[in-house]
């Protein structure tokens, strides 16, 4: 730094002293100040309320009445010691792994063909995903509803009539894990185009010398995918699946509207509903609290891991 | 030589496979705005409707206020975006490029805040804006849009800056421009494809958004299409499937076409950052 | 450099600002605007009764605006509890009668007992409609209408059948179903009688038939009822005509598909729900679409069916309670009540009961436990599981009822 001032022109050597004063100035805290202002404003409040409510008892009457008796960790206590609370975190951390896993390698595989196909067929399969993309979820779940209607569901009726089973007259919801299946192929279903396209574009970064090289060295696919490909996707696919953990985990619109209010059951809650119906259908808001804060802990954890290693290779910069 | 062009065919075949099975729930919801009702509650699915009627489309767009709420989504839409895009920039250009007490704080904030279940927070933010005096005001969705895009928004630029260099930036200086222009013409553009990445999620994301609508929105002049939307969901008489389909549809439409017009610089986008981290 | 993009983001964020709270138009607090929520129903069936109140009310209060908002049935509740916390709710809600006892033991509505005198009809309310609006003695809900229970049929399948006239008692519906169902063998999945496996308003109606209930109280606390001799009667009657009359799957509801659709596809000889149900019977079978009254398995009788209906109430944080009172008096009148009869609904009063099916129905009628904590009951899925658990088999029908009744008596009294 001394060197490069000595013998650059005075001009330019002021700026850039300026430049490194200003650096250690205020700067970034003005720049950060809007987002911090907002983010402040709105969600300051409702997150001191969220843990406040949690060590209170707060029912319909109190929320009418503006004031809560404050119980300590009562609440936390209550969900802890709840059967339904563990089976429920069971059965969404198994969901949450099928989801993410086959989120993930789909839309891995779909990239991969994204390269092989001829020209026109990747115009149609990337805007086919596009259309998918962008169909908001309350429609897109009663598109399904629709197609898995027991009585006219088209899907009921393409399975019978490729004699995979009578279908006529099936109800998906009936058992949890057709329940959960149905809900997981929505899912996926749907997230399947953001993780191929953004896997595509992350692709065509490989650098196509390095993938001939190994090819010519005689390495099969699997080990060019593995050694070449994949060290450089890996970036792109820790954001993938920390996203990925924190949205299915705490998914709730997709599985409430498809297996809708009157087929839910203790049975095949995942972690949203279980909140939803314990802390708002039944007006415990002290509970939906105490649910809240735990969910937030536990998608931490099971984030956790690909969260730091993210924030590692940013700060290797 | 052979072998090539059968494999090729191969993978055609199978990514032509795969887009019909991806398309078909799309295919179903259009094709089912375009049936008669004897058709949409048949036993035997009508494949193709070949005399299609628009009555449904009709019946959607002469509700009383859908023009009224297209014109709110864009509007919620547009201005969410544009400042979601502006702040979440600044922040990040701050995280990006420089070191100061409260970093790793801020970016805690910032992964957690996307931990946050947001079902617990719909009443306390409810209240939140009540006191504000926001609730049945587009703004007071607006600012709600803005809270939770941002995080998003920051996180995903911070990523595009980290991998700009910065002698490029103090190059341009040396050279003589001043730094607005050292900025305009060298760090704009190569961040302009992760600006448009980003603004695409947030424009999908609000415009698609229905909780926070429906619940804030009461004034039928002031609620948004997916607000519209619902209202084909919740009559307890006869459910208009039709028309329910047709409305999706239209509400489908402005998020395709921007995304259309987008999807190029996406690409550039989401590798240019995604890849450095 | 920086200080030119704060400036520019600082006027994005205005510009947007401004934009949206102008186009957003004009819904500063008016002083003088009183807010009404009702359901959409409202909207698509009775807007004309709607205008005439607002007419009217704001004949008695010039100066006065109504804004009418339309809500779902799915989350108007959940909207209802922001507004609660937040302070600003509206000033007249329509609840349905069932989620009434919730909200008035969380004090949620304003005392209306004094104007009581004042909406048309008061002295004669419906029974089961008047009791959801009172608690702890005091009025807090209107009676807005009521829907009852009715038999949809396909008068061309009953006259090919032989069947005569409407049955007069259950056995005489059972043997007409075997009519049915003989004569219709070539249709695939018919239904003589199309209900779903767990319409539990179908199934309870059974049960009040037989003489047993829900649930009852002794001594300040709730008891399920479900194991009694006479609801295990009448849910094995339930049970016995199900199996019968309905090829519907065990787990299906009410809602999904709903009856008229299948009865629009053929595939039933009649459906039971809501007197409303004859709108959308579908144009193929328009012309032979018509209405009898559910039978009891006493003959002559009636069976008792459920009595849904609204309710109009004040919210408590309201700042216009005798407005809020004038305006529900002015849209439960007699004229506005004969309004929603014309239209197919039961009026809120006996003195304006007329002799439609819908009506004769209400005749007999039996309504959910007076329980602050039933809504859990309805959430929890509780009487659908029991009988979905009946019709599958795997329990009798005695231990299913053991059990759900078990259940409710936890749930109701607030465990």
């Amino acid at each position: 730094m001394a060197v490069a001032a000595e013998t650059t022109p005075r001009w330019s050597r002021r700026r850039r002293l300026s430049w490194a004063s200003v650096r250690r100035g205020s700067v970034p805290y003005v720049l950060l100040a809007p987002v911090a202002a907002v983010l402040a404003a709105i969600l300051g409040y409702p997150i001191y309320s969220l843990v406040r409510l949690s060590l209170q008892h707060y029912t319909l009457f109190e929320l009418i009445a503006h004031k809560g008796q404050y119980i300590g960790l009562k609440n936390f206590g209550s969900v802890l010691h709840d059967q339904i609370f563990w089976h429920t975190l069971v059965r969404t951390i198994v969901f949450t792994i099928v989801n993410v896993g086959l989120s993930v390698v789909g839309g891995t595989l779909i990239a991969l063909l994204l390269v092989r196909v001829s020209g026109w067929v990747r115009i149609l399969l990337t805007s086919g995903l596009v259309l998918v993309w962008s169909m908001p979820q309350v429609v897109a779940v009663q598109v399904w509803n629709w197609m898995t209607n027991f009585q006219n569901g088209v899907v009921n009726y393409v399975l019978t009539e490729l004699h995979l089973g009578n279908y006529y007259g099936h109800d998906f919801t009936q058992s949890t894990t057709s329940a959960l299946g149905l809900v997981t192929t929505l899912i996926v279903w749907g997230a399947l185009p953001f993780i191929a396209i953004t896997l595509y574009a992350a692709l065509s970064q490989v650098p196509a010398e390095l993938v001939e090289a190994a090819e010519i060295d005689g390495a099969r696919p699997w080990r060019v995918f593995l050694d070449v490909t994949l060290p450089i996707l890996r970036p792109v696919l820790l954001i993938l699946t920390s996203l990925s953990i924190l949205w299915d985990f705490g998914v709730f619109t997709q599985p409430y509207l498809l297996i809708r209010q009157v087929h839910i059951h203790p049975s095949n809650y995942l972690m949203g509903i279980y909140l939803f119906e314990e802390g708002y259908l039944k007006s415990d808001y002290g509970r939906g609290a105490a649910i809240s804060i735990l969910m937030l802990f536990i998608v931490a954890a099971l984030a956790f891991v690909y969260v730091r290693r993210m924030v590692r290779i940013g700060e290797a910069e | 030589m052979r072998t090539k062009a059968v494999r090729q065919l191969g993978w055609n075949t199978v990514g032509i496979a795969l887009f019909v099975v991806m398309v078909f729930p799309v295919y179903w919801m259009v094709s089912t705005a375009f049936k008669t009702d004897d058709q949409i509650n048949g036993l035997t699915p009508t494949w193709f409707p070949f005399h299609p009627t628009l009555k449904h489309f009709s019946d959607a767009i002469h509700t009383p206020f859908f023009w009224t709420d297209v014109k709110n989504s864009i509007i919620v839409v547009l201005v969410t975006v544009a400042v979601a895009i502006v702040l979440s920039f600044l922040a990040a250009v701050a995280l990006a490029k420089y070191r100061f007490t409260g970093r790793k704080l801020f970016i805690f904030l910032i992964i957690g805040i996307q931990m946050l279940p947001g079902a617990g927070l719909i009443i306390p933010l409810y209240v939140v804006l009540a006191r504000y005096h926001e609730v049945g005001k587009l703004s007071g969705v607006i600012i709600t849009y803005l809270t939770f895009a941002l995080p998003f928004c920051v996180w995903t630029l911070r990523g595009f800056i980290v991998g700009i260099p910065s002698d490029l930036e103090e190059a341009a200086m040396v050279d003589g421009s001043t730094r607005l222009g050292a900025f305009v013409r060298i760090l704009l553009p190569l961040v302009a494809p992760g600006l448009v990445a980003t603004s695409v999620f947030a424009f999908i994301t609000s415009w698609n958004e229905y909780i926070f609508a429906r619940i804030l929105l009461n004034d039928q002049n002031t609620q948004t299409v997916t607000v519209w939307l619902s209202y084909f969901l919740g009559t307890s008489r006869n459910q208009d499937w039709g028309a329910l389909m047709a409305g999706s549809t239209l509400t489908a439409i402005p998020v395709i076409i921007f995304f259309l017009l987008v999807q190029r610089r996406i690409m550039f986008g989401l590798t240019a950052g995604a890849v450095k981290g | 450099m920086k200080t030119r993009i704060l400036l520019a983001a600082i006027t994005a964020v205005a510009l947007g600002v401004v934009a949206a709270t102008a186009s957003a138009g004009v819904h500063r607090a008016q002083a003088n605007k009183l807010t009404v929520w009702l359901q959409v129903d409202a909207q698509s069936g009775w807007p004309d009764v709607v205008a005439a109140a607002n007419q009217q009310f704001q004949q008695d209060h010039p100066g006065w605006t109504i804004d009418v908002q339309y809500q779902n049935w799915g989350d108007h509740l959940q909207k209802f509890d922001a507004t609660l916390a937040g302070g600003n709710t509206p000033d007249v809600i329509e609840m349905g009668n069932t989620e009434m006892t919730k909200y008035m033991a969380a004090g949620a509505f304003a005392d209306i007992t004094s104007f009581k005198g004042s909406f048309a009809n008061s002295s004669n309310w419906l029974a089961g409609l008047a009791k959801s609006g009172l608690f702890g003695g005091k009025l807090y809900g209107v009676p807005y209408y009521a829907g009852s229970r009715v038999v949809t049929y396909r008068t061309d399948l009953w006259n090919k059948a032989g069947i005569k006239s409407a049955p007069s008692s259950l056995a005489q519906f059972t043997a007409d179903i075997h009519k049915l169902a003989v004569k219709n063998s070539k249709v695939k999945s018919f239904s003589p009688v199309y209900t779903a496996g767990t319409d539990w308003y179908f199934a309870m109606s059974f049960v009040y038939d037989y003489g047993g209930s829900i649930a009852r109280t002794h001594a300040g606390k709730w008891i399920g009822n479900l194991d009694s001799k006479a609801s295990i009667a009448g849910l094995t009657a339930w049970k016995n005509f199900y199996k019968a009359a309905s090829k519907a799957p065990s787990t299906s509801d009410e809602n999904n598909p709903p009856p008229y659709n299948v009865f629009s596809q053929g595939q039933a000889g009649s459906i039971v729900g809501p007197g409303w149900f004859s709108c959308c019977t579908g144009a193929k079978y328009k012309a032979v679409t018509a209405q009898f009254v559910m039978p009891s398995h006493v003959a002559g009788k009636a069976m008792p069916g459920f009595l849904g209906g609204s309710d109009l109430a004040v919210p408590a944080p309201s700042g216009n309670k005798a407005l809020a009172a004038d305006w529900i008096k002015d849209f439960t009148s007699t004229s506005a009540e004969k309004a929603l009869q014309a239209k197919g609904n039961i009026p809120n009063a006996t003195s304006l009961l007329g002799t439609s099916v819908n009506e004769r129905a209400a005749a007999r009628s039996w309504f959910v436990p007076a329980a602050k904590h039933w809504v859990d009951v309805e959430n929890g899925n509780i009487l659908r599981n029991m009988l979905a658990q009946i019709l599958i088999g795997k329990l009798s029908v005695a231990q299913a009822a053991a059990s759900a009744s078990d259940n409710i008596t936890s749930v109701l009294n607030g465990a």
